[in-house]
C-alpha cells in the first residue's frame, strides 16, 4: 500500500476533463516521485502528458483525484502561486523567456514571489546560477542575442531562482539541435545528483528517456507503463 | 534589478508606442497644467494689482459680481471722500464697447469696429497717483468737457496709436494727450477718459459703476478700521432713508466672487476634465493593448509563481510610470508655452511667464489619476490570464 507522505509529490487517481471538445486528458493517473528522482514522462502526442505536468505543477485543477506535495493536498493550500515559486521550477519547450530582460535579470524575476529581499541578494544569487550553467559570461545578453540552447540553459537557471526542490520540464530539448540538447540534459543530471533535485521531464526522445530513474508512458490519459530505463519487462499497470 | 526596474524595461518593449502615449498624455496634462496654471496668474495679477495700490476696499452695486454691470450713485464716491477714515478713493465708470477703427467715409458707412474697455476715471482718483506716463500727460479736471483721453500702453500697441491722434468711440472722437501704463492689465490694454465727459456721452449721468479705496490706518488693529469704512459704506441710505444696498469687499473677496475669474477658472476646469477623459482613453487604449500582446508572457509570470496582485502591480506600474514621465514632460511644456506666450502683444498683458508649483503638483496628481483609471482595467485582464492558456501551445 502507497502512502502519499513516502513521496515528494503524489498524484492519486488524477482525472481531467476537458469541456473544450470533450476530450478526457488524464485519466485516473496514479503516480508517486521520491526526492532527488528523475523521471520521464513518454508518450504519444496528445496522450496527456502536459495536461499531467500542469496538474502536477499546480498550474491546473484536476477534476477528479489529488495531488499531494510533501503528504499535504494541493487542494487544500490557499496560495498555491507562493507554492509554485518556491517548490516548483519550471522549464518549458519555447523558454518563454522576457524578450527585454538581460538573462541575469530574466533569472531574477521569479525571486521577487522568494525569500530574497535585498536587490544585491537577488543579483549575485542570479550570477551563480548563471555561472552553474555556464552562462555566466552571457550574463548581460537578451534572449534575442542568445543562441536557442544558450537560452534554454538561462531558463534552467530561472527554474532554479528560488532553489525548489522539484523540477517540471515539459519537452524541453524539443527546439534544440542534439549537441545544445546533450548540453541541458547533462545539466539535469548533474543538478540531480549536486543538489537532490527531483526532476520529472515530458519528452519524446529516447536519449532524455535513458538518462532517467524511472520512464513511465502514457497512452489516451492513462499510464500504460512505469519501469526502469533499461528494463525490458515492463510492470503494466491496470487501469 | 528592482520591481521598477522590471516595469521600465518592459515600457521599452515598444518604444515607439511608449514614445506615443507620453506624447498624447503630455499634450493632455499640459494643456491641463497650462490652463489652471493661467486662471491661478490671472487672479494672481489682479490681486498683485490691488495689493500694490493699497486697495482696502472694492464696492460693488448689491447682487453684482463685476463692474461693468455695476452701478453706484457719483454722489456716494464724493460723500465717501470726505469721511476721515477714508485716505483716498479711485471711483470708475467701466464699460466695454466698440471703438471705430478708421473714420465713416459718409453717412452711411459703418466702419469695422474693435472692442474696447472704457475706464472713465474722477480726476481725483488715486490711480492717477499710479499711473506710469510713458508719453504725452496725464488727465486733468480742466480738460473735463474736451473729450481727450489716455490710452494704456498695450492699447497703443495693439492699434497703432500715438499722442496727438483721435480714436473714435460710441461714434466720438477722443483725442490722445497720453499713454500710460499701470499695474492693472485691463487698464493697460484700455482707455481711459474723464468720467463726466464718458457719462454725458453715454447718457449716464451721476452713475459710476464702481469705487475703491484706501483706509486711514492709525490703530494697531487695521482690520478693525477697514471693518468699521466696510460697514459704514454698507449702512449708507438715500434721502427717503431707504439702504443703497452697496456691497463693498475686500480684494481678496472681491476676487473670489469676480464672475470673469470664475468663468476662467471653471474652463481651466472643464478643458481639463475634458483632457483627463482623453487622457484616460488613451491609456486605457495602449494598456489594454499591451497586455494582449503579452499574454503568454504575463501567463508565463503567473507560471513561475507571480499572483494575480503582482501582475496587477505590473500592469498599474507601467501606466502610472507613462503617466508621470508625460507629467514631467507635460508640464515643461506647459511651462514653455506661458514663456512663449508672453512673447506675444495680444495676451502678454493677460499672461504671466511661468506655473505655479502648487498647479504643477494638481498637474502631476491629475496625470496619476490617469495612469490609475487607464491601468485598472487592463490590470484587472492581465491577472485573469490563465498559464495554462499561455502553455497550450507550447
Ligand atoms: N485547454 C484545452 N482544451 C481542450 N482540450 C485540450 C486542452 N489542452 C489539451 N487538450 C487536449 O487534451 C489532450 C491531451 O493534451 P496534452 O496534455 O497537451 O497532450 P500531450 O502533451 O501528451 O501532447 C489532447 O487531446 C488535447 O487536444
Ligand atoms: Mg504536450
Amino acid at each position: 500500500m502507497t502512502n502519499p507522505t513516502d513521496f515528494l509529490l503524489y498524484a492519486d487517481a488524477v482525472a481531467k476533463r476537458y469541456p473544450d471538445g470533450d476530450v478526457r486528458a488524464l485519466n485516473g493517473v496514479t503516480l508517486g516521485v521520491r526526492p532527488g528522482e528523475y523521471v520521464a514522462i513518454t508518450g504519444p502526442s496528445g496522450c496527456g502528458k502536459s495536461t499531467l505536468l500542469n496538474v502536477l505543477g499546480a498550474l491546473d485543477v484536476p477534476d477528479a483525484g489529488a495531488v499531494y506535495f510533501k503528504g499535504e493536498p494541493l487542494a487544500t493550500r490557499r496560495d498555491l502561486d507562493t507554492f509554485r515559486a518556491r517548490q516548483i521550477g519550471f522549464v518549458f519547450q519555447s523558454f518563454f523567456l522576457m524578450p527585454t530582460l538581460t538573462a541575469r535579470e530574466n533569472v531574477q524575476v521569479p525571486m521577487f514571489e522568494g525569500p530574497l529581499t535585498a536587490r544585491a541578494e537577488r543579483v549575485k544569487k542570479a550570477t551563480d546560477l548563471l555561472e552553474l550553467v555556464g552562462m555566466g559570461h552571457r550574463a548581460s545578453h537578451r534572449p534575442k542575442q542568445l543562441s536557442v540552447g544558450e537560452r534554454q540553459r538561462v531558463a534552467l537557471a530561472r527554474a532554479l531562482a528560488n532553489d525548489p526542490p522539484l523540477l517540471l520540464a515539459d519537452e524541453p530539448t524539443g527546439n534544440l539541435d542534439s549537441a545544445n540538447a546533450a548540453k541541458v540534459l547533462d545539466l539535469f543530471a548533474q543538478l540531480q545528483k549536486a543538489r537532490g533535485l527531483a526532476l520529472i521531464v515530458v519528452t519524446h526522445s529516447d536519449e532524455v528517456a535513458a538518462l532517467a530513474d524511472r520512464v513511465i508512458r502514457m497512452r489516451d490519459g492513462q499510464i500504460v507503463s512505469d519501469c526502469a530505463p533499461a528494463t525490458t519487462t515492463a510492470r503494466t499497470v491496470s487501469g | 534589478m528592482t520591481f521598477v526596474a522590471f516595469i521600465f524595461k518592459n515600457l521599452t518593449q515598444r518604444p515607439i508606442r511608449t514614445a506615443l502615449t507620453v506624447l498624447g498624455l503630455s499634450v493632455a496634462v499640459g494643456s491641463m497644467v497650462a490652463l489652471m496654471g493661467i486662471a491661478k496668474s490671472f487672479r494672481a495679477a489682479q490681486a498683485a494689482s490691488f495689493e500694490e495700490r493699497g486697495v482696502d476696499l472694492v464696492t460693488l452695486r448689491g447682487g453684482d459680481a463685476i463692474q461693468l454691470t455695476s452701478e453706484v450713485p457719483e454722489w456716494v464716491v464724493h460723500e465717501v471722500s470726505t469721511w476721515p477714515e477714508v485716505k483716498a478713493i479711485d471711483a470708475a465708470l467701466v464699460d466695454m464697447t466698440e471703438m471705430q477703427i478708421r473714420e465713416p467715409r459718409n453717412a452711411d458707412d459703418v466702419p469695422p469696429s474693435k472692442p474696447v474697455i472704457v475706464q472713465a476715471w474722477l480726476p481725483i482718483n488715486f490711480g492717477f497717483g499710479d499711473m506710469d506716463v510713458l508719453e504725452g500727460r496725464k488727465l486733468e479736471a480742466k480738460d473735463e468737457g474736451k473729450y481727450y483721453t489716455m490710452i494704456g500702453n498695450e492699447f497703443a500697441k495693439s492699434v497703432n496709436k500715438k499722442v496727438g491722434d483721435t480714436i473714435t468711440i460710441l461714434q466720438k472722437k477722443f483725442e490722445v494727450v497720453g499713454v500710460f501704463k499701470t499695474s492693472n492689465f485691463t487698464e493697460r490694454g484700455g482707455v481711459l477718459t474723464l468720467l463726466k465727459d464718458y457719462q454725458d456721452l453715454s447718457g449716464r449721468k451721476g452713475v459710476v459703476t464702481g469705487f475703491s479705496l484706501r483706509v486711514n490706518k492709525t490703530t494697531s488693529d487695521p482690520d478693525a478700521e477697514v471693518e468699521a469704512v466696510r460697514q459704514r459704506i454698507m449702512a449708507l441710505t438715500n434721502n427717503k432713508g431707504d439702504s443703497l444696498r452697496l456691497t463693498p469687499q475686500r480684494p481678496e473677496q472681491y476676487l473670489d466672487n469676480a464672475s470673469h475669474l470664475k468663468i476662467t477658472a471653471a474652463m481651466a476646469w472643464m478643458v481639463s476634465a475634458i483632457a483627463m477623459l482623453i487622457g484616460v482613453i488613451s491609456m486605457l487604449n495602449t494598456m489594454a493593448m499591451s497586455v494582449l500582446e503579452r499574454t503568454q508572457e504575463i501567463g508565463i509570470l503567473r507560471a513561475i509563481g507571480w499572483p494575480r496582485r503582482r501582475v496587477v502591480q505590473m500592469v498599474i506600474g507601467e501606466a502610472l510610470l507613462l503617466a508621470l514621465v508625460a507629467a514631467a514632460f507635460g508640464s515643461i511644456g506647459a511651462v514653455g508655452a506661458t514663456h512663449l506666450m508672453s512673447l506675444f502683444p495680444q495676451v502678454n498683458t493677460l499672461i504671466e511667464p511661468g506655473i505655479a508649483v502648487s498647479v504643477l503638483v494638481t498637474g502631476t496628481g491629475f496625470a496619476l489619476l490617469i495612469g490609475l483609471l487607464g491601468g485598472a482595467y487592463p490590470a484587472y485582464r492581465a491577472s485573469r490570464l490563465l498559464p495554462t492558456e499561455a502553455l497550450r501551445h507550447d
